[in-house]
Protein backbone atom coordinates (compact mmCIF):
# COMPACT_ATOMS: atom_id res chain seq x y z
CA UNK A 1 0.00 0.00 0.00
CA UNK A 2 2.80 2.36 1.02
CA UNK A 3 4.75 1.33 -2.07
CA UNK A 4 1.81 2.21 -4.30
CA UNK A 5 1.32 5.58 -2.63
CA UNK A 6 5.02 6.34 -2.95
CA UNK A 7 4.93 5.38 -6.61
CA UNK A 8 1.95 7.67 -7.20
CA UNK A 9 3.75 10.56 -5.51
CA UNK A 10 6.86 9.96 -7.59
CA UNK A 11 4.74 9.75 -10.75
CA UNK A 12 2.97 12.95 -9.77
CA UNK A 13 6.23 14.76 -9.17
CA UNK A 14 7.63 13.47 -12.44
CA UNK A 15 4.49 14.57 -14.28
CA UNK A 16 4.73 18.06 -12.85
CA UNK A 17 8.40 18.15 -13.79
CA UNK A 18 7.64 16.88 -17.29
CA UNK A 19 4.93 19.51 -17.76
CA UNK A 20 7.30 22.20 -16.49
CA UNK A 21 10.07 21.07 -18.82
CA UNK A 22 7.64 20.87 -21.73
CA UNK A 23 6.34 24.36 -21.02
CA UNK A 24 9.87 25.67 -20.65
CA UNK A 25 10.87 24.17 -24.00
CA UNK A 26 7.72 25.35 -25.76
CA UNK A 27 8.16 28.81 -24.24
CA UNK A 28 11.73 28.97 -25.51
CA UNK A 29 10.57 27.79 -28.95
CA UNK A 30 7.83 30.40 -28.96
CA UNK A 31 10.22 33.20 -28.06
CA UNK A 32 12.78 32.13 -30.64
CA UNK A 33 10.23 31.79 -33.43
CA UNK A 34 9.44 34.51 -35.94
CA UNK A 35 6.31 36.11 -34.44
CA UNK A 36 4.75 36.74 -37.82
CA UNK A 37 5.00 33.19 -39.09
CA UNK A 38 4.33 31.21 -35.92
CA UNK A 39 0.63 30.96 -36.77
CA UNK A 40 1.70 28.40 -39.36
CA UNK A 41 2.85 26.10 -36.54
CA UNK A 42 -0.41 24.84 -34.98
CA UNK A 43 1.16 23.33 -31.85
CA UNK A 44 3.11 26.48 -31.06
CA UNK A 45 0.13 28.68 -31.89
CA UNK A 46 -2.16 26.70 -29.59
CA UNK A 47 0.45 26.79 -26.82
CA UNK A 48 0.65 30.58 -27.10
CA UNK A 49 -3.13 30.93 -27.14
CA UNK A 50 -3.50 28.86 -23.99
CA UNK A 51 -1.24 31.20 -22.04
CA UNK A 52 -2.27 34.39 -23.81
CA UNK A 53 -5.94 34.22 -22.89
CA UNK A 54 -5.29 34.30 -19.15
CA UNK A 55 -2.76 37.12 -19.48
CA UNK A 56 -5.26 39.07 -21.57
CA UNK A 57 -8.03 38.57 -19.03
CA UNK A 58 -5.77 39.65 -16.19
CA UNK A 59 -4.16 42.67 -17.83
CA UNK A 60 -6.08 43.84 -20.88
CA UNK A 61 -9.73 42.88 -20.43
CA UNK A 62 -10.21 45.66 -17.88
CA UNK A 63 -10.25 48.11 -20.79
CA UNK A 64 -10.74 46.05 -23.95
CA UNK A 65 -13.28 43.62 -22.47
CA UNK A 66 -12.85 39.84 -22.36
CA UNK A 67 -13.97 39.55 -25.98
CA UNK A 68 -11.54 42.34 -26.97
CA UNK A 69 -14.26 44.37 -28.64
CA UNK A 70 -13.40 47.57 -26.75
CA UNK A 71 -15.76 50.43 -26.04
CA UNK A 72 -16.14 53.35 -28.46
CA UNK A 73 -17.77 55.43 -25.72
CA UNK A 74 -14.42 55.35 -23.93
CA UNK A 75 -12.20 55.32 -27.03
CA UNK A 76 -11.08 51.76 -26.36
CA UNK A 77 -10.29 50.15 -29.71
CA UNK A 78 -11.94 46.98 -30.92
CA UNK A 79 -9.22 44.33 -31.21
CA UNK A 80 -11.50 41.81 -32.87
CA UNK A 81 -12.05 43.66 -36.14
CA UNK A 82 -9.57 44.05 -39.00
CA UNK A 83 -9.02 47.78 -38.50
CA UNK A 84 -5.55 48.49 -37.09
CA UNK A 85 -4.49 51.92 -35.98
CA UNK A 86 -0.83 51.07 -35.49
CA UNK A 87 0.93 48.77 -37.91
CA UNK A 88 -0.84 46.06 -39.85
CA UNK A 89 -2.10 43.80 -37.08
CA UNK A 90 0.84 41.39 -37.29
CA UNK A 91 1.86 39.58 -34.12
CA UNK A 92 5.07 41.63 -34.10
CA UNK A 93 3.08 44.88 -34.33
CA UNK A 94 0.79 43.83 -31.48
CA UNK A 95 3.74 42.61 -29.41
CA UNK A 96 5.45 45.98 -29.76
CA UNK A 97 2.33 47.76 -28.51
CA UNK A 98 1.94 45.38 -25.54
CA UNK A 99 5.60 45.78 -24.71
CA UNK A 100 6.04 49.52 -25.06
CA UNK A 101 2.49 50.87 -25.18
CA UNK A 102 0.98 53.91 -26.84
CA UNK A 103 1.75 57.35 -25.41
CA UNK A 104 2.88 55.47 -22.31
CA UNK A 105 5.99 57.56 -21.55
CA UNK A 106 8.10 54.60 -22.67
CA UNK A 107 10.73 55.96 -25.10
CA UNK A 108 10.04 53.06 -27.47
CA UNK A 109 6.26 53.55 -27.42
CA UNK A 110 4.15 54.93 -30.24
CA UNK A 111 4.42 58.51 -28.98
CA UNK A 112 4.71 60.40 -32.22
CA UNK A 113 1.19 61.68 -32.78
CA UNK A 114 -1.94 62.66 -30.94
CA UNK A 115 -5.12 64.39 -32.00
CA UNK A 116 -4.72 68.09 -31.20
CA UNK A 117 -7.54 70.07 -29.59
CA UNK A 118 -8.42 72.58 -32.30
CA UNK A 119 -11.13 74.16 -30.16
CA UNK A 120 -8.77 75.12 -27.35
CA UNK A 121 -6.25 77.92 -27.09
CA UNK A 122 -3.23 76.62 -28.98
CA UNK A 123 -0.97 79.56 -28.26
CA UNK A 124 2.47 78.13 -27.62
CA UNK A 125 1.34 74.52 -28.11
CA UNK A 126 4.15 72.58 -29.76
CA UNK A 127 2.37 69.89 -31.70
CA UNK A 128 2.61 70.77 -35.34
CA UNK A 129 2.16 74.50 -35.24
CA UNK A 130 -1.40 74.45 -36.53
CA UNK A 131 -3.66 77.21 -35.18
CA UNK A 132 -6.97 76.84 -33.39
CA UNK A 133 -10.02 76.64 -35.62
CA UNK A 134 -13.29 78.52 -35.32
CA UNK A 135 -16.44 76.59 -34.42
CA UNK A 136 -17.68 77.00 -38.01
CA UNK A 137 -14.43 75.66 -39.45
CA UNK A 138 -14.75 72.60 -37.20
CA UNK A 139 -18.36 72.07 -38.28
CA UNK A 140 -17.21 72.31 -41.91
CA UNK A 141 -14.54 69.66 -41.32
CA UNK A 142 -17.16 67.44 -39.68
CA UNK A 143 -19.32 67.74 -42.82
CA UNK A 144 -16.27 66.95 -44.97
CA UNK A 145 -15.54 63.81 -42.94
CA UNK A 146 -19.17 62.73 -43.20
CA UNK A 147 -19.03 63.21 -46.96
CA UNK A 148 -15.86 61.10 -47.14
CA UNK A 149 -17.69 58.31 -45.37
CA UNK A 150 -20.51 58.55 -47.88
CA UNK A 151 -22.97 59.78 -45.26
CA UNK A 152 -25.41 62.68 -45.78
CA UNK A 153 -23.58 65.99 -45.46
CA UNK A 154 -24.02 69.64 -46.40
CA UNK A 155 -22.16 70.03 -49.71
CA UNK A 156 -21.14 73.72 -49.34
CA UNK A 157 -19.99 73.12 -45.76
CA UNK A 158 -18.08 69.98 -46.78
CA UNK A 159 -16.40 71.95 -49.56
CA UNK A 160 -15.22 74.55 -47.05
CA UNK A 161 -14.22 71.72 -44.72
CA UNK A 162 -12.04 70.17 -47.43
CA UNK A 163 -10.10 73.42 -47.65
CA UNK A 164 -9.62 73.52 -43.88
CA UNK A 165 -8.53 69.85 -43.98
CA UNK A 166 -5.90 70.60 -46.60
CA UNK A 167 -4.81 74.04 -45.38
CA UNK A 168 -5.48 75.77 -42.02
CA UNK A 169 -6.30 72.65 -40.04
CA UNK A 170 -3.37 70.67 -41.38
CA UNK A 171 -5.42 67.48 -40.97
CA UNK A 172 -3.72 65.99 -44.04
CA UNK A 173 -0.44 66.02 -42.15
CA UNK A 174 -1.44 62.97 -40.10
CA UNK A 175 -4.54 61.57 -41.80
CA UNK A 176 -2.87 61.89 -45.26
CA UNK A 177 -4.20 63.62 -48.38
CA UNK A 178 -6.75 60.90 -49.14
CA UNK A 179 -7.89 60.79 -45.47
CA UNK A 180 -7.10 57.08 -45.28
CA UNK A 181 -4.90 57.61 -42.24
CA UNK A 182 -1.36 56.52 -41.54
CA UNK A 183 -0.67 53.34 -39.56
CA UNK A 184 2.94 54.42 -39.07
CA UNK A 185 1.79 57.05 -36.57
CA UNK A 186 -1.61 55.70 -35.58
CA UNK A 187 -3.65 58.26 -37.52
CA UNK A 188 -7.10 56.76 -38.10
CA UNK A 189 -8.63 56.16 -41.51
CA UNK A 190 -11.45 58.71 -41.87
CA UNK A 191 -13.24 57.11 -44.80
CA UNK A 192 -13.94 53.62 -43.43
CA UNK A 193 -16.81 54.46 -41.05
CA UNK A 194 -14.93 52.81 -38.17
CA UNK A 195 -15.14 55.29 -35.32
CA UNK A 196 -12.67 54.99 -32.49
CA UNK A 197 -14.34 57.58 -30.27
CA UNK A 198 -18.07 57.99 -29.86
CA UNK A 199 -20.91 57.01 -32.13
CA UNK A 200 -19.80 58.82 -35.27
CA UNK A 201 -22.41 61.54 -34.76
CA UNK A 202 -21.72 65.15 -35.67
CA UNK A 203 -21.36 66.00 -31.97
CA UNK A 204 -18.82 63.26 -31.28
CA UNK A 205 -16.81 64.20 -34.40
CA UNK A 206 -16.96 67.86 -33.33
CA UNK A 207 -15.75 66.91 -29.84
CA UNK A 208 -12.85 64.89 -31.25
CA UNK A 209 -11.66 67.80 -33.39
CA UNK A 210 -12.38 70.54 -30.84
CA UNK A 211 -11.07 68.86 -27.69
CA UNK A 212 -8.54 66.38 -29.06
CA UNK A 213 -7.86 62.72 -28.30
CA UNK A 214 -4.83 60.99 -26.89
CA UNK A 215 -5.65 57.53 -25.59
CA UNK A 216 -3.04 55.62 -23.66
CA UNK A 217 -2.08 51.96 -23.71
CA UNK A 218 0.34 51.08 -20.90
CA UNK A 219 3.76 49.58 -21.54
CA UNK A 220 3.93 46.09 -20.05
CA UNK A 221 7.59 45.27 -20.53
CA UNK A 222 8.34 46.03 -16.90
CA UNK A 223 5.38 44.02 -15.64
CA UNK A 224 5.14 40.97 -17.88
CA UNK A 225 7.74 38.43 -18.95
CA UNK A 226 8.76 38.30 -22.63
CA UNK A 227 6.91 34.97 -22.89
CA UNK A 228 3.68 36.39 -21.47
CA UNK A 229 3.94 39.35 -23.86
CA UNK A 230 4.42 37.03 -26.85
CA UNK A 231 1.50 34.86 -25.70
CA UNK A 232 -0.89 37.77 -25.25
CA UNK A 233 0.15 39.20 -28.62
CA UNK A 234 -0.78 35.89 -30.24
CA UNK A 235 -4.09 35.88 -28.38
CA UNK A 236 -4.93 39.39 -29.61
CA UNK A 237 -3.91 38.35 -33.13
CA UNK A 238 -6.28 35.38 -32.87
CA UNK A 239 -9.24 37.66 -32.08
CA UNK A 240 -9.22 38.98 -35.61
CA UNK A 241 -7.69 36.07 -37.50
CA UNK A 242 -8.91 32.55 -38.20
CA UNK A 243 -6.87 29.99 -36.33
CA UNK A 244 -4.55 27.95 -38.56
CA UNK A 245 -6.36 24.71 -37.73
CA UNK A 246 -9.72 26.24 -38.64
CA UNK A 247 -8.26 27.78 -41.78
CA UNK A 248 -7.03 24.36 -42.85
CA UNK A 249 -10.55 22.97 -42.52
CA UNK A 250 -12.06 25.70 -44.73
CA UNK B 1 15.31 -4.60 3.29
CA UNK B 2 12.52 -6.12 5.33
CA UNK B 3 11.55 -2.83 7.01
CA UNK B 4 12.17 -0.64 3.91
CA UNK B 5 8.45 0.17 3.62
CA UNK B 6 7.86 0.73 7.34
CA UNK B 7 8.48 4.41 8.09
CA UNK B 8 8.28 3.91 11.86
CA UNK B 9 11.36 1.68 11.83
CA UNK B 10 14.90 2.79 11.18
CA UNK B 11 16.41 1.59 7.89
CA UNK B 12 19.91 2.75 7.07
CA UNK B 13 19.71 1.89 3.36
CA UNK B 14 16.49 3.80 2.97
CA UNK B 15 17.97 6.82 4.73
CA UNK B 16 21.06 6.80 2.54
CA UNK B 17 19.09 6.43 -0.68
CA UNK B 18 16.61 9.16 0.19
CA UNK B 19 19.44 11.46 1.21
CA UNK B 20 21.22 10.77 -2.08
CA UNK B 21 18.04 11.45 -4.07
CA UNK B 22 17.53 14.70 -2.17
CA UNK B 23 21.12 15.74 -2.74
CA UNK B 24 20.94 15.01 -6.48
CA UNK B 25 17.63 16.89 -6.81
CA UNK B 26 19.09 19.83 -4.89
CA UNK B 27 22.20 19.90 -7.04
CA UNK B 28 20.08 19.75 -10.21
CA UNK B 29 17.90 22.63 -9.06
CA UNK B 30 20.91 24.67 -8.00
CA UNK B 31 22.64 24.02 -11.32
CA UNK B 32 19.55 24.98 -13.28
CA UNK B 33 19.08 28.15 -11.26
CA UNK B 34 22.77 29.00 -11.50
CA UNK B 35 22.82 28.89 -15.29
CA UNK B 36 19.44 30.40 -16.04
CA UNK B 37 18.60 32.96 -13.35
CA UNK B 38 18.88 36.63 -14.14
CA UNK B 39 21.80 38.44 -12.62
CA UNK B 40 24.02 35.41 -12.55
CA UNK B 41 26.68 34.30 -14.97
CA UNK B 42 25.28 31.96 -17.54
CA UNK B 43 26.52 30.02 -20.49
CA UNK B 44 23.16 30.01 -22.23
CA UNK B 45 21.45 32.85 -24.07
CA UNK B 46 17.86 33.06 -22.75
CA UNK B 47 15.24 32.58 -25.44
CA UNK B 48 13.99 36.15 -25.14
CA UNK B 49 17.45 37.49 -26.00
CA UNK B 50 19.70 37.25 -29.02
CA UNK B 51 23.02 37.74 -27.26
CA UNK B 52 24.67 38.32 -23.92
CA UNK B 53 27.47 40.86 -23.75
CA UNK B 54 29.32 40.51 -20.46
CA UNK B 55 26.10 38.92 -19.17
CA UNK B 56 24.04 41.92 -20.30
CA UNK B 57 21.21 40.76 -22.56
CA UNK B 58 20.37 42.15 -25.97
CA UNK B 59 16.68 41.55 -26.28
CA UNK B 60 15.17 39.72 -29.22
CA UNK B 61 12.38 42.28 -29.56
CA UNK B 62 14.92 45.11 -29.85
CA UNK B 63 16.80 43.06 -32.43
CA UNK B 64 13.64 42.51 -34.51
CA UNK B 65 12.73 46.19 -34.28
CA UNK B 66 16.23 47.22 -35.33
CA UNK B 67 16.09 44.80 -38.25
CA UNK B 68 12.79 46.30 -39.33
CA UNK B 69 14.04 49.86 -38.91
CA UNK B 70 17.32 49.39 -40.75
CA UNK B 71 16.29 47.05 -43.54
CA UNK B 72 12.49 47.06 -43.51
CA UNK B 73 12.35 43.26 -43.22
CA UNK B 74 11.18 40.81 -40.60
CA UNK B 75 13.41 38.04 -39.37
CA UNK B 76 11.96 35.50 -41.79
CA UNK B 77 12.94 37.62 -44.76
CA UNK B 78 16.24 39.02 -43.47
CA UNK B 79 19.42 37.73 -45.04
CA UNK B 80 22.16 36.27 -42.90
CA UNK B 81 24.29 39.29 -43.69
CA UNK B 82 21.53 41.67 -42.53
CA UNK B 83 21.05 39.75 -39.28
CA UNK B 84 24.78 39.73 -38.66
CA UNK B 85 25.12 43.43 -39.35
CA UNK B 86 22.29 44.34 -36.98
CA UNK B 87 23.60 42.06 -34.26
CA UNK B 88 27.12 43.46 -34.60
CA UNK B 89 25.79 46.99 -34.33
CA UNK B 90 23.83 46.11 -31.21
CA UNK B 91 26.78 44.34 -29.61
CA UNK B 92 28.96 47.36 -30.39
CA UNK B 93 26.38 49.65 -28.79
CA UNK B 94 26.20 47.48 -25.68
CA UNK B 95 29.99 47.41 -25.37
CA UNK B 96 30.15 51.18 -25.60
CA UNK B 97 27.33 51.59 -23.08
CA UNK B 98 29.20 49.36 -20.65
CA UNK B 99 32.39 51.31 -21.26
CA UNK B 100 30.44 54.51 -20.73
CA UNK B 101 29.36 53.25 -17.31
CA UNK B 102 32.97 52.45 -16.44
CA UNK B 103 34.02 55.94 -17.51
CA UNK B 104 31.09 57.44 -15.56
CA UNK B 105 29.96 59.38 -18.60
CA UNK B 106 26.85 60.48 -16.73
CA UNK B 107 28.91 62.73 -14.50
CA UNK B 108 29.99 64.86 -17.44
CA UNK B 109 27.50 64.48 -20.30
CA UNK B 110 24.24 66.40 -19.82
CA UNK B 111 22.44 64.30 -22.46
CA UNK B 112 23.30 61.08 -20.63
CA UNK B 113 22.21 62.62 -17.33
CA UNK B 114 18.93 63.72 -18.84
CA UNK B 115 18.33 60.28 -20.36
CA UNK B 116 19.05 58.63 -16.99
CA UNK B 117 16.65 60.95 -15.19
CA UNK B 118 13.95 60.17 -17.77
CA UNK B 119 14.58 56.44 -17.47
CA UNK B 120 14.33 56.50 -13.67
CA UNK B 121 11.14 58.57 -13.84
CA UNK B 122 9.72 56.04 -16.26
CA UNK B 123 10.60 53.21 -13.92
CA UNK B 124 8.88 55.01 -11.06
CA UNK B 125 5.84 55.73 -13.22
CA UNK B 126 5.47 52.16 -14.46
CA UNK B 127 3.16 51.13 -11.63
CA UNK B 128 0.88 54.11 -12.07
CA UNK B 129 0.71 53.68 -15.85
CA UNK B 130 -0.07 49.98 -15.80
CA UNK B 131 -2.58 50.11 -12.98
CA UNK B 132 -6.15 50.34 -14.20
CA UNK B 133 -8.05 52.52 -11.73
CA UNK B 134 -11.59 51.53 -10.85
CA UNK B 135 -14.49 53.51 -12.24
CA UNK B 136 -15.38 54.56 -8.69
CA UNK B 137 -11.93 56.11 -8.25
CA UNK B 138 -12.26 57.90 -11.59
CA UNK B 139 -15.73 59.21 -10.74
CA UNK B 140 -14.39 60.57 -7.45
CA UNK B 141 -11.57 62.28 -9.31
CA UNK B 142 -14.02 63.68 -11.87
CA UNK B 143 -16.26 65.07 -9.12
CA UNK B 144 -13.28 66.70 -7.44
CA UNK B 145 -12.17 68.40 -10.67
CA UNK B 146 -15.41 69.06 -12.55
CA UNK B 147 -14.28 72.53 -13.60
CA UNK B 148 -11.68 70.91 -15.88
CA UNK B 149 -14.19 68.90 -17.84
CA UNK B 150 -16.42 71.11 -19.96
CA UNK B 151 -17.00 72.00 -23.57
CA UNK B 152 -15.59 75.39 -24.53
CA UNK B 153 -18.22 78.15 -24.54
CA UNK B 154 -19.23 79.78 -27.82
CA UNK B 155 -20.20 83.40 -28.46
CA UNK B 156 -21.13 85.66 -31.34
CA UNK B 157 -20.65 89.19 -30.07
CA UNK B 158 -20.51 92.58 -31.79
CA UNK B 159 -18.17 95.19 -30.38
CA UNK B 160 -19.12 98.80 -31.22
CA UNK B 161 -16.23 101.17 -30.56
CA UNK B 162 -16.73 104.86 -29.80
CA UNK B 163 -14.14 107.57 -29.21
CA UNK B 164 -13.51 108.33 -25.53
CA UNK B 165 -15.35 111.65 -25.69
CA UNK B 166 -18.50 110.05 -27.20
CA UNK B 167 -19.77 108.49 -23.99
CA UNK B 168 -23.25 109.94 -24.43
CA UNK B 169 -23.62 108.47 -27.92
CA UNK B 170 -22.43 105.15 -26.53
CA UNK B 171 -25.06 105.26 -23.80
CA UNK B 172 -27.73 106.05 -26.39
CA UNK B 173 -26.56 103.26 -28.64
CA UNK B 174 -26.67 100.77 -25.76
CA UNK B 175 -30.15 101.89 -24.83
CA UNK B 176 -31.38 101.78 -28.44
CA UNK B 177 -29.85 98.34 -29.00
CA UNK B 178 -31.57 96.99 -25.89
CA UNK B 179 -34.92 98.41 -26.81
CA UNK B 180 -34.59 97.38 -30.44
CA UNK B 181 -35.04 100.97 -31.60
CA UNK B 182 -31.93 100.71 -33.74
CA UNK B 183 -30.74 97.83 -35.89
CA UNK B 184 -27.19 96.68 -35.12
CA UNK B 185 -26.01 97.64 -38.60
CA UNK B 186 -27.24 101.23 -38.03
CA UNK B 187 -25.10 101.80 -34.94
CA UNK B 188 -22.46 103.37 -37.17
CA UNK B 189 -24.77 106.33 -37.61
CA UNK B 190 -24.26 107.06 -33.90
CA UNK B 191 -20.54 107.42 -34.48
CA UNK B 192 -19.37 103.88 -33.71
CA UNK B 193 -17.11 101.58 -35.65
CA UNK B 194 -17.66 97.85 -35.33
CA UNK B 195 -14.53 95.92 -34.39
CA UNK B 196 -13.67 93.52 -37.21
CA UNK B 197 -11.93 90.93 -35.02
CA UNK B 198 -15.14 89.77 -33.38
CA UNK B 199 -18.59 89.41 -34.89
CA UNK B 200 -18.31 85.81 -36.06
CA UNK B 201 -18.96 82.87 -33.79
CA UNK B 202 -15.93 82.21 -31.60
CA UNK B 203 -14.83 79.92 -28.83
CA UNK B 204 -14.60 81.64 -25.45
CA UNK B 205 -10.82 81.43 -25.40
CA UNK B 206 -10.62 83.17 -28.79
CA UNK B 207 -13.10 85.86 -27.73
CA UNK B 208 -11.01 86.41 -24.58
CA UNK B 209 -7.92 86.95 -26.73
CA UNK B 210 -9.72 89.22 -29.18
CA UNK B 211 -11.69 91.33 -26.70
CA UNK B 212 -9.24 91.42 -23.82
CA UNK B 213 -10.11 90.37 -20.29
CA UNK B 214 -12.30 93.37 -19.35
CA UNK B 215 -14.58 93.23 -22.38
CA UNK B 216 -14.66 89.43 -22.35
CA UNK B 217 -15.82 89.31 -18.74
CA UNK B 218 -18.60 91.75 -19.62
CA UNK B 219 -19.50 89.82 -22.78
CA UNK B 220 -19.80 86.40 -21.24
CA UNK B 221 -22.30 87.74 -18.70
CA UNK B 222 -24.64 88.86 -21.49
CA UNK B 223 -27.60 86.77 -22.54
CA UNK B 224 -28.65 86.38 -26.15
CA UNK B 225 -29.80 89.72 -27.59
CA UNK B 226 -28.49 91.75 -24.64
CA UNK B 227 -26.34 94.86 -24.98
CA UNK B 228 -23.79 96.00 -22.42
CA UNK B 229 -23.45 99.38 -20.78
CA UNK B 230 -20.66 101.49 -22.27
CA UNK B 231 -17.25 100.16 -21.13
CA UNK B 232 -14.23 102.42 -21.21
CA UNK B 233 -10.99 100.69 -22.10
CA UNK B 234 -8.01 102.96 -22.67
CA UNK B 235 -8.95 105.66 -25.20
CA UNK B 236 -12.11 104.01 -26.44
CA UNK B 237 -15.61 103.25 -25.25
CA UNK B 238 -17.19 99.91 -26.17
CA UNK B 239 -20.76 98.70 -26.38
CA UNK B 240 -21.17 94.94 -26.75
CA UNK B 241 -24.15 93.29 -28.37
CA UNK B 242 -24.47 89.57 -27.76
CA UNK B 243 -26.11 87.67 -30.62
CA UNK B 244 -25.51 84.18 -29.30
CA UNK B 245 -23.89 83.08 -26.05
CA UNK B 246 -23.55 79.35 -25.46
CA UNK B 247 -21.96 78.99 -22.06
CA UNK B 248 -19.48 76.13 -21.36
CA UNK B 249 -21.36 72.89 -20.90
CA UNK B 250 -19.96 70.44 -18.37
CA UNK B 251 -18.98 67.09 -19.87
CA UNK B 252 -20.63 64.09 -18.26
CA UNK B 253 -18.32 61.52 -16.72
CA UNK B 254 -18.76 59.15 -19.65
CA UNK B 255 -17.96 61.95 -22.13
CA UNK B 256 -14.89 63.00 -20.17
CA UNK B 257 -13.73 59.54 -19.06
CA UNK B 258 -10.77 59.39 -21.42
CA UNK B 259 -9.51 62.76 -20.24
CA UNK B 260 -10.25 61.93 -16.60
CA UNK B 261 -8.21 58.72 -16.88
CA UNK B 262 -5.26 60.59 -18.40
CA UNK B 263 -5.39 63.27 -15.69
CA UNK B 264 -5.80 60.67 -12.94
CA UNK B 265 -2.74 58.79 -14.19
CA UNK B 266 -0.72 61.97 -14.59
CA UNK B 267 -1.49 62.96 -11.01
CA UNK B 268 -0.68 59.45 -9.77
CA UNK B 269 2.64 59.51 -11.63
CA UNK B 270 3.51 62.92 -10.19
CA UNK B 271 2.58 61.71 -6.73
CA UNK B 272 4.84 58.66 -7.07
CA UNK B 273 7.69 60.75 -8.44
CA UNK B 274 7.45 63.17 -5.55
CA UNK B 275 7.35 60.27 -3.10
CA UNK B 276 10.41 58.65 -4.64
CA UNK B 277 12.26 61.94 -4.74
CA UNK B 278 11.49 62.50 -1.06
CA UNK B 279 12.77 59.00 -0.27
CA UNK B 280 15.96 59.52 -2.28
CA UNK B 281 16.59 62.84 -0.57
CA UNK B 282 15.98 61.29 2.82
CA UNK B 283 18.52 58.54 2.40
CA UNK B 284 21.06 60.71 0.57
CA UNK B 285 23.99 62.46 2.17
CA UNK B 286 23.68 65.96 0.69
CA UNK B 287 26.13 68.67 1.69
CA UNK B 288 25.44 72.22 0.57
CA UNK B 289 27.98 75.01 0.42
CA UNK B 290 27.74 77.55 3.21
CA UNK B 291 26.84 80.45 0.92
CA UNK B 292 23.87 78.59 -0.53
CA UNK B 293 22.36 77.26 2.67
Amino acid sequence: MHMRAGLLIVLGVLSVLAIGVHRERMGARLLRSDPDTLAADPSLYQFALAGGKSVFNARCAGCHGEDGRGDPARGIPNLADDDWLYGEGLVSDIERIVMHGIRSNDPKAWNLAHMPAFGRDRTGVQDGGFPSLTPQQIRDVVEYVLSLEGRPASAPSAERGAKVYKMDGGCYDCHSDDARGNPAIGAPNLVDRVTLYGDGSRQSLFDSIAYGRSGVCPAWDRKLSPLAIREVAVHVFSLSHIAPLDAARL
Amino acid sequence: MSNWREPNRVNTSRSMILMAVGAVAGLMLAGYALFTARGTSTLFVPPEDVALVNQQPISRSDFLLQLQTLFGVDIAHATTEQRRQVLNEMIREELFVQRGKELDVASTDPDVRSAMVNAVELEIAADAITTQPSDAALVDYYKAHTEKYSREGLMTVHDYVFPKDALDQARRAASDLRSGRVRPDAVAQLGAKESPIVGDEQFYFAARIHLGPVLFDAARALDNGAASDPITVGDTVHVLLMTNNTRPLPLSFSEARDQVLNDFRRDAINHMRLGDEAFLRKRANILIADDLR
